[in-house]
């Protein structure tokens, strides 16, 4: 099978998961005890019809498959119905600055974490036993075990309240105008800083430790002593021999933890008050927006099934073992 | 300085894999030398040893082993204390190649056949006069084992069949004309009849070009057909050396003896009674006191397991180091 044929049957696939996931996440949604009415008002205080209209006016007194069909109307057509809290469209507040914003922090923060695990992970192995070796394994371990939300209080608390280095919350300094884009981008990475490097300091330790673990299998393999024995310098060996063949199992383990990935944004951006999809889906949970909440469950759903996809394909062109089918 | 014209002499090498439960002795005070062209076999059970005696050649020893004492003459150059860069551009492949243990692994799984091959070329640049003539002598040596270079050059290895791995990799050994090829296990992995066909291909070329071999393994029958002397060796240590004959007509070692007898044979027709040797291999963290025989031995005495036997030699070159030898 080609990659066009593969290409073709995997959209196939995603459209099938997509409808799938959006009627699991329907149903979720309205398992959540009360809606959105329920707090809106206080029972008692408000006249016994407006709660009624209120419900009516969000549409909650359809009955369920009535709504479904809406909904699933809404999903396939990238509408999402208006949101309950902004009583504006869901997608228009979804993808006006918040996607950006999450992503602008996940990329960064995970291409880092990424990138640095590896090269760390790689050599430690490689100095198996050595100082370098032991100290990285006992940090990353550390690293590993913290709670994102406690890491990004504790940088909060050093960097912004006591030191004051960087910002407390948000994404750009409030009230501020921007004079040219440049002066606009040192604003918003002045903000990033800190909620980047909490997610890179805890993913680091995972990505560092996988690493480490495959690498030291890979070295152990025949064809690493034959390189060496080949005359061929240690470092072309590490990186070409051994790491090559390393990163295979974490291309696999980054493509899983794309899921994951996003969960962490909800934590993090929560803390660090930064304007994406994350905080977005903790406030919407809060006041069972379920139209934002949907919006945002079908992008985060999209991404992973895309990004899923995309790894698929990186690995079959890191490794010719691999064919599509 | 060693002064004699061996092309590989081993001294009193130790090499240990040190760890924090204990040193696993793998390699305890060997002494061993190749002669120019000749196929020298070293023997023993699994895990005695004998790879990491091939890796402390070309210092390739795996962590967390290292050499703890001991000499290793090549062409009576002391190759332990060579710098690590020399040691890779004039030794490393140049000098001693190496046959890793089993076919499928020793080839990089991402890399095609002609990047592995031309890997050993393009390292060695400054060592070579004729780069051009390598790539050339690539192709002849695939031919020469029996395959199509235009089909293997361009493959993955997993496109390859095992037998076909394993010429390239005796191929591959070939390259740089080395004088001394380590062949680890060559033919473990493969099919009773392509073993038949590698050794073949690994005799033949042993003449025509005149290299030296050291066969480490542990099929004896492999060692009868191309071996010109044998090494024996048990946990960690050489216990018997002799030419071929000697050592399948008269083994003077219980273990040695035990070995030849542990492997079925045709001949004159009917199939001997096989007698199994008892017991497991030592533990080499702790090794048994005296001989490290001892505890397996049909013929133990009370010094075996005070004392460590010294070598007798039987006749000229046949060497044992067994209590049983010695006059006293």
């Amino acid at each position: 099978m080609g990659l066009r044929e593969y290409t073709i049957r995997r959209v196939i696939e995603l459209i099938i998961s997509l409808f799938l996931f959006s009627t699991i996440s329907f149903i979720i949604f309205r398992m959540m005890p009360g809606d959105p009415s329920s707090l809106y008002l206080e029972e008692g205080i408000l006249e016994p019809g407006m709660r009624e209209a209120i419900r009516h006016m969000l549409g909650l007194d359809k009955p369920l498959w009535e709504q479904y069909l809406i909904y699933l109307k809404n999903t396939f057509t990238f509408t999402f119905g208006v949101s309950f809290l902004y009583n504006k469209p869901a997608i228009d507040i979804i993808l006006s600055r918040k996607l950006l914003n999450t992503l602008a922090l996940l990329l960064s923060s995970h291409g880092l974490a990424i990138v640095f695990g590896i090269l760390l992970g790689v050599w430690s192995a490689w100095r198996r036993g050595k100082v370098f070796d032991i100290s990285s394994m006992l940090a990353a371990f550390i690293l590993y075990s913290l709670p994102v939300f406690w890491v990004g209080i504790v940088m909060l608390l050093l960097f912004s309240v006591k030191l004051g280095l960087f910002p407390l919350a948000g994404t750009i300094t409030a009230g501020l105008t921007h004079e040219n884009i440049l002066q606009y981008m040192a604003d918003y990475l002045h903000h990033l800083i800190l909620p980047a490097t909490a997610i890179t300091l805890i993913r680091l330790g995972g990505d560092y430790l996988i690493t480490r673990n495959t690498m030291i299998t890979v070295i152990g393999e025949d064809y690493i002593k034959t390189a060496l024995a080949k005359g061929v310098p240690e470092k072309i060996v590490v990186w070409k021999h051994a790491a090559r063949n390393a990163v295979l199992p974490i291309v696999t383990w980054v493509g899983l933890e794309i899921a994951v990935i996003f969960s962490g944004a909800v934590l993090t951006e929560s803390v660090f008050s930064w304007d994406g999809i994350g905080k977005l889906i903790y406030d919407a949970a809060l006041w069972r927006d379920y139209p934002i909440l949907e919006a945002a469950f079908f992008i985060i759903i999209f991404v992973t099934l895309v990004a899923n996809f995309l790894t698929d394909l990186a690995y079959a062109a890191l490794d010719p073992r691999v064919k599509y089918d | 300085m060693n002064k004699n014209n061996k092309l590989l002499n081993i001294e009193d090498l130790r090499v240990y894999y040190v760890m924090s439960s204990g040193s696993v002795k793998a390699v305890d005070r060997v002494n061993l030398d190749i002669g120019k062209n000749e196929v020298v076999a070293l023997v023993g059970e699994s895990g005695c040893g004998k790879s990491t005696l091939a890796y402390s050649i070309l210092r390739i020893i795996p962590y967390p082993g290292r050499i703890i004492d001991g000499k290793i003459y090549f062409n009576n150059i002391d190759i332990t204390a060579l710098p690590e860069e020399e040691m890779r551009k004039k030794i490393r492949w140049r000098n001693i190649s190496m046959i890793f243990q089993g076919a499928m692994n020793s080839l990089n799984p991402v890399m095609k056949i002609k990047d592995q091959l031309m890997e050993a070329i393009i390292y060695h640049e400054d060592a070579i006069d004729d780069v051009e003539g390598a790539y050339l002598r690539a192709i002849d040596l695939i031919k020469r084992v029996g395959l199509d270079p235009s089909r293997v050059l361009e493959s993955y290895p997993h496109e390859l069949s095992g037998g076909m791995k394993q010429r390239v990799v005796i191929a591959m050994s070939l390259l740089l004309n080395p004088k001394l090829v380590i062949a680890d296990e060559p033919t473990t992995a493969l099919d009773v009849t392509t073993q038949a066909n590698i050794l073949e291909l690994l005799r033949d070329i042993q003449k025509e070009v005149g290299i030296s071999i050291l066969l480490i393994t542990h099929d004896l029958p492999v060692v009868a057909e191309i071996a010109d002397r044998v090494f024996v060796m048990y946990a960690g240590k050489i216990i018997e050396h002799a030419d071929i004959y000697s050592i399948f007509k008269e083994p003077q070692h219980p273990y040695t003896d035990g070995l030849i007898s542990s492997v079925p044979s045709l001949v004159e027709g009917k199939l001997k009674k096989l007698k199994i040797m008892k017991g497991e291999p030592p533990d080499l963290i702790n090794p048994p006191s005296g001989c490290r025989f001892h505890p397996r031995c049909p013929y133990k005495m009370d010094i075996c397991e005070k004392e460590e036997p010294p070598p007798v030699t039987i006749k000229e070159g046949h060497v044992v180091n067994c209590w049983l030898h010695v006059k006293r």
